[in-house]
């Protein structure tokens, strides 16, 4: 295995990191989760840098690394904190409760309330009366009843 | 006594201590000195006063060098040290006496930016400085000769005894400390202008008057009458001194420059004969005449029409009258309507060179003598006869200078110089009534006040006195000198100046008839006192009672101690200006006494006064008969006509006033439509592009972290697309 091909096995790793994180951080809501994500999207891009610094034989990536290491623990402190205190002050860590940025003539975003799941009385297929109705496992009934 | 050096240093130091005490009551009159703002400024002007008189004894004692010395030499040794003299050398030249002294360059500007008199007339320039360009150079010059000296004697006495009066009249103005500050400004503006040297120097200072006349006229800005009264005042004078500033370009295209000294040669740069320097004095002909020197002093008299307060420019005066009256005092006496005096006789040989200039001076100061007198006899306000009769004063000063004989020029002068005293003691005492009555100086209300401030009504009459031109009080020697020029001018043979010989005769007769008219209502007859006067009828306190002694005796004796043998004319004629051939020449042929004039000008004062109490003191019945004719249509008429001042006011409320105020509503309806409508077009755009824009504003974060990759994407896009190399 080549140079090469070792870089391109990292560079695929922190890509995947990163992309990862990048979704996350758009589809959840969660201000904990939403962080984590970026912490993930940081990792992604620091795994690439020591690959490239292994690559081109050189310390700049990984000394990048440190420095990224570092910045992403005060910034871990200091989010921590921050979200913290925003869920000490509503009780809600969906970050969509603080929408207090927004144009002043603009309405707030509301989550429209889903229409409770409506649970369809079970209809089992009718059997022959001569069977006779098989176990059903509980993961099925509580998970995936609807189906 | 004294050297050069100490000669400037007088100088310097003359209008140096108004503009201390200015900057120092400015500074600290507010808040430290408070009611004390008046000391630094008395002592100023007092100190002022005291370096001007020994500035006019050190001028004397060169005139008398000077006479001592054309005695001795011939006069042809004299004419050829003359120019080797030099600006700032003691001068003992051939054309009067003059000290020159320079304290800064102010603007220099060289010949290839200055594109001075590129088609100078040979004739207008001496033939060692003609057709070449001129640097334009502006230098801080201050001058002393007899007329600055004597100029300076009278603005800084007059304004002393002004400030200490005004101690008491001003005594409980919430503003104490900004009036000191404005009339020391004022005081300052007039003695640089009167020092100024160039023309530059000139009108800088005449502006700084005018705005100080103004601050002053506006002082008690609460009143809309007096912030009416300033901006009148301003304005009207800003129609003068365009006039002032045209002469003045004239005179630098004609002449290429505007200093009044020579300037001596220096390296690489040839003399530059000043417009009123001993150079071109020798040679009266490199006086440009004709056309150009018409308009010159035309232009030159409108400015002064415009700060003497001349017809038709003078109809600020009577309404500057809103201003506290020292104001009024210092202004009519000393420091503002003089100038434009000072100004014409400064520029004696410009009007030596075109007699019909000389004669429209001699008619506007005739004229406006005879009109303002006529307007003054039916005034009911104290203070507006008295403006009217500052306004026919000067015309009677404009018509000395518009003679231009030795005899007319310095009966000019000499009238500006006893007018000051007893124009400052009438305005003062008048100042006294209305502090005693509350502000109330209307005659119909106010009268028989003789017993109740004795001091106001013997100081008034001796102003009276001498302003009626009464033997041997002031204004009679100087008033008699100005009517024996127009005089002499018609027995040569001028028909013009004949009959303003008789109007000035006439009008010295309406002068004591109008002064005794206002001594008689306010001081005799039944005893009448305003009620605003309050606690306040009664004799005003010592501090202004002090300077109206002082200005009375001054009334009283400056006429005959100071023309003893023609000494003010002697003095006054070795002023450069003054002292040249064209002016010498019309200097009468030994001693000529005007017995007959003198005689006759008492008569016709006395015979005003007598009528003036035998309609105003005598039985109401007697004069019956004038008052039936007054009430007839045709004397209703006459009367209203004068009451009304000629309606000069409404005319100009008519033909110029509305005219541009409809012309400024034209420009003021398009100004607000059609530029602020465009500047609104403008101002609106940014809004309505914000609220296309506002809604991705929504303050929801997942939605700005899609935004941001978004736009990061699209930037990394863009960096693949671009064309590179």
């Amino acid at each position: 295995m080549g140079e090469i091909d070792l870089l391109h096995g990292y560079l695929i790793l922190g890509a995947l990191l990163f992309g990862i994180g990048l979704v996350g951080f758009l589809a959840r809501r969660n201000m904990i989760v939403m962080f984590l994500a970026a912490e993930m999207m940081l990792q992604g891009i620091s795994v690439s840098l020591v690959a490239w610094g292994r690559f081109h034989n050189d310390w700049g990536g990984q000394m990048m690394v440190i420095f990224i290491l570092t910045v992403a623990a005060c910034e871990a402190a200091i989010a921590l904190a921050l979200i913290l205190m925003l869920f000490h002050s509503s009780g809600r860590l969906d970050v969509a409760a603080w929408q207090h940025l927004r144009e002043s003539n603009q309405q707030p975003f509301v989550d429209q309330e889903l229409p409770e799941a409506q649970v369809d009385e079970q209809t089992w297929p009718e059997l022959a009366p001569a069977g006779i109705e098989p176990e059903h496992s509980l993961d099925e009934l509580v998970h995936r009843g609807h189906v | 006594m004294f050297e050069g050096d100490k000669i400037h240093l007088l100088m310097v130091l003359i209008p140096a201590l108004p503009l201390a005490s200015t900057l120092i009551v400015a500074a600290l009159g507010k808040f430290v000195l408070r009611e004390r703002s008046h000391l630094p400024v008395i002592a100023a002007m007092a100190g002022s006063f005291v370096l001007s008189l020994l500035l006019l004894y050190e001028v004397h004692h060169r005139t008398l060098a000077a006479e001592a010395g054309a005695n001795a030499t011939t006069e042809s040794a004299a004419t050829e040290t003359a120019p080797a003299g030099g600006a700032s050398a003691i001068t003992v030249a051939r054309h009067g006496v003059e000290e020159v002294y320079t304290l800064w360059t102010w603007a220099a500007i060289d010949r290839e930016y200055a594109r001075g008199p590129e088609n100078v007339d040979s004739t207008a320039a001496p033939t060692d400085v003609a057709g070449q360009e001129f640097n334009f150079i502006v230098d801080v010059t201050l001058r002393a000769d007899p007329l600055t000296a004597i100029m300076l004697c009278v603005v800084t006495f007059v304004s002393t005894l002004v400030m200490i009066y005004a101690v008491g009249y001003m005594h409980d103005d919430p503003s104490y400390w900004r009036f000191f500050t404005y009339m020391s400004l004022f005081v300052f503006s007039m003695t640089m202008l009167v020092s100024a040297s160039n023309f530059v120097m000139l009108y800088v200072f005449w502006e700084a008057v005018g705005v100080s006349s103004y601050l002053l006229v506006g002082f008690w800005f609460e009143k809309p009458s007096a912030v009416a009264a300033g901006k009148k005042a301003f304005l009207v004078n800003r129609v003068g001194d365009f006039g002032l500033a045209i002469a003045i370009f004239l005179i630098w295209v004609t002449y290429g420059t505007l200093n009044f000294h020579d300037t001596p040669a220096a390296d690489n740069v040839p003399a530059v004969a000043g417009i009123l320097g001993q150079l071109r004095l020798s040679t009266p002909e490199l006086y440009v005449g004709g056309a150009v020197g018409l308009a010159i002093c035309l232009c030159l008299l409108t400015g002064a029409c415009g700060k003497s307060a001349q017809f038709p420019l003078h109809v600020w005066l009577p309404d500057a009258m809103e201003g506290p009256t020292p104001v009024s005092a210092l202004m009519h006496a000393a420091t503002m309507v003089t100038a434009g005096v000072y100004m014409i006789a400064r520029c004696t040989p410009l009007f030596m060179a075109s007699p019909q200039a000389q004669e429209a001076v001699a008619v506007v100061g005739g004229f406006t003598a005879l009109f303002a007198a006529l307007i003054a006899i039916t005034q009911t306000d104290l203070k507006r006869v008295l403006a009217y009769s500052t306004i026919s004063q000067l015309g009677y000063m404009f018509l000395g200078l518009g003679v231009g004989t030795v005899a007319g020029i310095s009966a000019g002068m000499f009238h500006l110089f006893t007018h000051a005293f007893f124009k400052a003691l009438l305005f003062l005492a008048a100042g006294s009534v209305m502090h005693a009555m509350g502000g109330v100086i209307d005659m119909r209300r106010i009268g028989g006040l003789r017993h109740l401030m004795p001091k106001t009504c013997w100081t008034f009459w001796f102003g009276a006195l001498a302003l009626s031109g009464v033997f041997p009080f002031a204004g009679f020697w100087s008033k008699d000198a100005i009517i024996a020029s127009a005089g002499e001018r018609g027995d040569a043979g001028s028909m013009l100046y004949t009959v303003l010989f008789w109007a000035s005769l006439f009008t010295a007769f309406l002068t004591a008839l109008y002064t005794f008219r206002g001594l008689f209502l306010t001081f005799y007859g039944r005893q009448r006192i305003a009620p605003e006067a309050g606690h306040h009828a009664h004799e005003s306190p010592s501090v202004m009672t002090l300077p109206l002694a002082i200005l009375a005796f001054c009334a009283l004796l400056a006429g005959a101690v100071f023309d003893w043998h023609g000494m003010f004319a002697k003095f006054l004629g070795h002023t450069p200006s003054l002292a040249y051939s064209l002016v010498e020449a019309t200097a009468p042929h030994g001693e000529h006494s005007h017995l007959g004039l003198a005689v006759l000008s008492t008569f016709v004062a006395l015979s005003g006064v007598g009528l003036a109490a035998y309609l105003y003191l005598g039985d109401r019945k007697a004069v019956e008969g004038l008052t039936t004719w007054l009430s007839s249509p045709f004397g209703l008429k006459l009367y209203q006509l004068s009451y009304g001042k000629f309606f000069i006011d409404e005319i100009y409320q008519w033909t110029i006033v509305r005219p541009l105020l409809l012309l400024g509503n034209v420009f003021s309806w398009l100004d607000r439509t059609l530029v602020d409508g465009l500047v609104n077009v403008a101002g609106g755009l940014p809004p309505r592009v914000g609220a296309l824009l506002r809604p991705l504003q929504m303050g929801l974060v997942p939605f700005y972290a899609l935004v941001m990759m978004l736009g990061t994407l699209v930037l990394i896009g863009a960096l693949f697309m671009w064309p590179t190399g």
